[in-house]
């Protein structure tokens, strides 16, 4: 059986690229070194979900219908829209978004990528400040402090912290797994102690309980990295940190804004900030301050939560602070597996990384006024084209009733909400299984996407649907301006 | 001359209209002006395809034209935008970027109006009678020039980040306000006699915002100065009432000062110890 070596992963913004599989009979049977949903992901390529040939609504009903069709209708309903939107994009190659990028320009409308509904906070906060950041790579190899804020890595990104933060055997910071499995150990030890002794003598058990508390070693002091998670609730990655600030929701912003004055040397006139002591912030902010490389990292919860980009310009601002003290970079946690790449090429061809409108011919931006989720909540647009990606379940209610009310194209390979309620549906092949591409990890670094099995039958890749539709518009374009002119 | 304007329509695509402006407007017959171009969607339009136009002349002659707008026009942006004199009268809500960057003239809006009015404006005055958007006076998207000066007066509440990154003028808001009034200012006055919600006058480095109602909380980077008995808005408007005087933000090394009303504000008593 062939064994297909150094895969990417194509699920999530860690772009893990060493991932092997092994192939037969034209589909992946194993997986070696993914997590459970990288795995997931490659070994269901096949499932009953998959779209098999494109359809067209007609009187309420999906017919199936010829590519050349789909392509025609699809290219139609753009050209004569008045103010389209284009959205999607995060789950498809480099190439792919480039063309759409073109599509959007050629029929005059509004494009956008997932960022809007993730990372899109964060994007305008860079704008404003500025972003110290490094790649993956160096973290893995120098970081001695990690700081997770609002996200939960062990369940959303799952290999991250083994391949990039604190459980990474870098060259020069060791791996604190060994610590992290003593202390488990040891934590079990405590509670079987606890229970034989509440069993035995039952008499005491408050002068037990202060017998078997632990004499307190500030865990800061030890050596080796160092691992902290902000958090309004305790999740799995902060069972393993060092410290955890359990912050009061949307509250994050007075908690950043204490760290900075603290950082700063500043006295706080408040004993509490956030739910949290101003003592225990101390003992934090001297963690950060003695470390000699640190990296935030931060989640949705941070994004999205109270303050929302401001959340942000504060992060950085501390960030920026704490620069002036020691080593310290910062990272947006990136959801889908080439939302950067969206970015990316968004920023190359446009000046902008997302919500971008063509209107008017030439790109502006201006997130709140042009970005989709906005734009269907005012009710202003009048067409849809979603690639790989499913907003009609993700978006708010009246937005996603919105898209469904005007005409609606999928392209994408599952048969998922969006699909169900589209007017047109093509279905694609899985950018990184069936076909190539590029795409971006979180930190920024481009990263081949293999084709390791064919797509089924008379199944395209995005990029070349989005090429024939771009073909057909300019077509009908040109069609109608004869048409004028005669 | 006064210019009538009456939407032909209710409209269901985003309009740009910045040629809504007396200076525009000026010495034009109502024929040119119907052919001033304006866009709906992603199509150019003569603004007489959306709009029924007439003119009146008034019996006191103004310099500039007065424009007065009958009806809903919230999908129509960028009204007024740059102006120099004259005056606009909405009779209905406006659209986003109502008076960005005016530097002199008057809009009246007696209705709501979307986010970002008054964007970057120079001079003049806007008064809304309704509620006011987000981003109120604040420049747009990853620009840090705001409000340079001129007069924003909001009767009803107002969104998020009203007078963020402003230099100078004044903005009255006589609603409630959402989170971050003041954001990041540099100079001017922004009084809210209503609530106004978290992080007011966040990363300010100078600049006064008066806030007469209850705030949900003062940021940790402020730090209380004392009590004042009185605060003085602008020439000939004074709040007779106790105000707690906060500065800061210390995280910027600011000096802005944070008054805050004590009456509605109970929770904020912990800070007299440090008087
Ligand atoms: S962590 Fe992300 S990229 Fe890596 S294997 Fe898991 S899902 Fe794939």
């Amino acid at each position: 059986m062939p064994v297909v070596k150094a895969v990417s992963c194509p699920v999530c913004g860690s772009l893990c690229d060493d991932i092997e599989l092994t192939i037969e009979n034209g589909e992946v049977v194993k997986v070696k070194n993914g997590c459970a949903m990288c795995e997931a992901k490659f070994l269901s390529h096949r499932s009953e979900h998959r779209i098999r040939k494109p359809l067209i609504r007609k009187d309420g009903e999906f017919v199936e219908t010829t590519l050349e069709e789909a392509i025609r209708r699809t290219a139609e309903i753009l050209a004569e829209a008045n103010y389209p939107v284009l959205y999607g994009w995060s789950n498809t190659s480099c190439e792919a978004i480039s063309v759409g990028i073109e599509l959007a320009e050629e029929v005059g409308g509004v494009i956008d990528n997932t960022a809007v509904v993730c990372h899109g906070p964060s994007l305008l906060s860079v704008q404003d400040m500025g972003i110290p950041s490094c790649t993956l790579g160096q973290i893995r190899h120098r970081a001695d402090l990690i700081i997770y804020w609002g996200c939960d890595p062990w369940s959303a990104h799952p290999r991250h912290i083994e391949r990039y933060t604190a459980f990474a055997e870098g060259r020069f910071e060791k791996s604190a797994w060994r610590g992290y499995m003593a202390k488990i150990r040891s934590l079990i030890g405590l509670k079987k102690i606890r229970s034989a002794a509440k069993r035995l003598v039952l008499k005491e058990p408050s002068e037990i309980e202060a017998r078997l508390k632990p004499t307190f070693v500030p865990s800061i002091a030890r050596e080796g990295r160092k691992l902290i998670v902000v958090d309004v609730r305790r999740t799995k990655t902060a069972e393993m940190a060092d410290f955890f600030i359990q912050v009061e929701p949307g509250k994050d912003y007075e908690l950043l804004q204490a760290l900075r004055a603290l950082v700063r040397d500043q006295e706080l006139e408040v004993d509490h900030v956030a739910g949290v002591p101003v003592e225990y912030l101390e003992e934090v902010v001297d963690a950060m301050v003695s470390c000699d490389f640190g990296a935030l990292f931060f989640g949705l919860g941070l994004t999205m939560g109270g303050a929302k980009l401001r959340n942000i310009d504060a992060a950085l601002s501390l960030i920026r602070d704490l620069n002036m003290r020691t080593k310290f970079v910062i990272m947006p946690m990136r959801g889908h597996f080439n939302v950067t790449g969206a970015n990316m090429v968004f920023t190359w061809q446009t000046g902008y990384p997302y919500a971008v409108d063509f209107s008017l011919g030439y790109p502006r931006y201006n997130p709140g006024e042009t970005s989709v989720v906005d734009v269907l909540l005012r009710g202003e647009s009048d067409a849809a084209l979603v690639v790989a990606s499913d907003p009609v379940s993700s978006f708010p209610r009246k937005a996603a009733e919105h898209l469904a009310r005007n005409p609606l194209i999928y392209v994408g390979p599952h048969m998922d909400v969006t699909a169900q309620v589209a007017d047109v549906v093509i279905p694609s092949a899985f950018v990184g299984i069936e076909a190539p591409g590029t795409a971006y990890r979180m930190d920024h670094v481009p990263i081949p996407l293999k084709k390791v099995v064919d797509p089924p039958e008379g199944v395209l890749p995005d990029e070349e649907i989005l090429r024939r539709i771009l073909s057909e518009v300019r077509k009908i374009k040109r069609e109608k301006t004869k048409a004028e002119a005669a | 001359m006064i210019v009538n304007l009456y939407p032909l329509k209710e409209f269901k695509l985003p309009v740009i209209a910045e040629c809504i402006n007396p200076e525009v407007f000026k010495g034009k017959s109502i024929e040119e002006i119907g052919r001033l171009e304006v866009w709906e969607g992603n199509k150019q339009r003569r603004l007489n395809e959306l709009f029924k136009l007439e003119a009146e002349e008034a019996e006191s002659s103004p310099e500039a034209p007065v424009i007065t707008i009958h009806g809903d026009v919230s999908r129509v942006r960028r009204i007024g935008a740059g102006m120099k004199n004259g005056e606009i009268v909405v009779k209905g809500d406006a659209g986003m970027h109502l008076g960005e960057e005016m530097r002199d003239g008057k809009i009246t809006v007696y209705g709501n109006v979307l986010g970002w009015a008054g964007s970057m404006m120079r001079g003049g005055t806007i008064e809304v009678h309704g509620n006011a958007g987000d981003y109120l006076g604040a420049p747009y998207r990853g620009s840090t020039e705001g409000m340079k000066g001129g007069k924003i007066i909001v009767h009803g509440n107002v969104g998020r980040e009203a007078g963020a990154h402003m230099k100078k003028g004044i903005i009255k808001i006589y609603g409630c306000a959402g989170q971050f009034v003041g954001f990041r200012m540099k100079g001017g006055t922004i009084y809210v006699q209503k609530d106004c919600e978290a992080r007011v006058g966040a990363c300010m480095v100078d600049g006064t915002i008066i806030v007469g109602g209850c705030v949900e909380s003062v940021l940790p980077s402020f730090t209380i100065e004392g009590l004042r008995k009185r605060v003085k808005i602008e020439e000939g408007e004074v709040v007779e009432a106790p105000f707690y005087l906060f500065t800061g933000d210390l995280t910027e090394n600011g000096r802005g000062r944070l008054f805050v009303a004590k009456g509605p504000n109970p929770h904020l008593s912990h800070y007299e110890k440090f008087l």
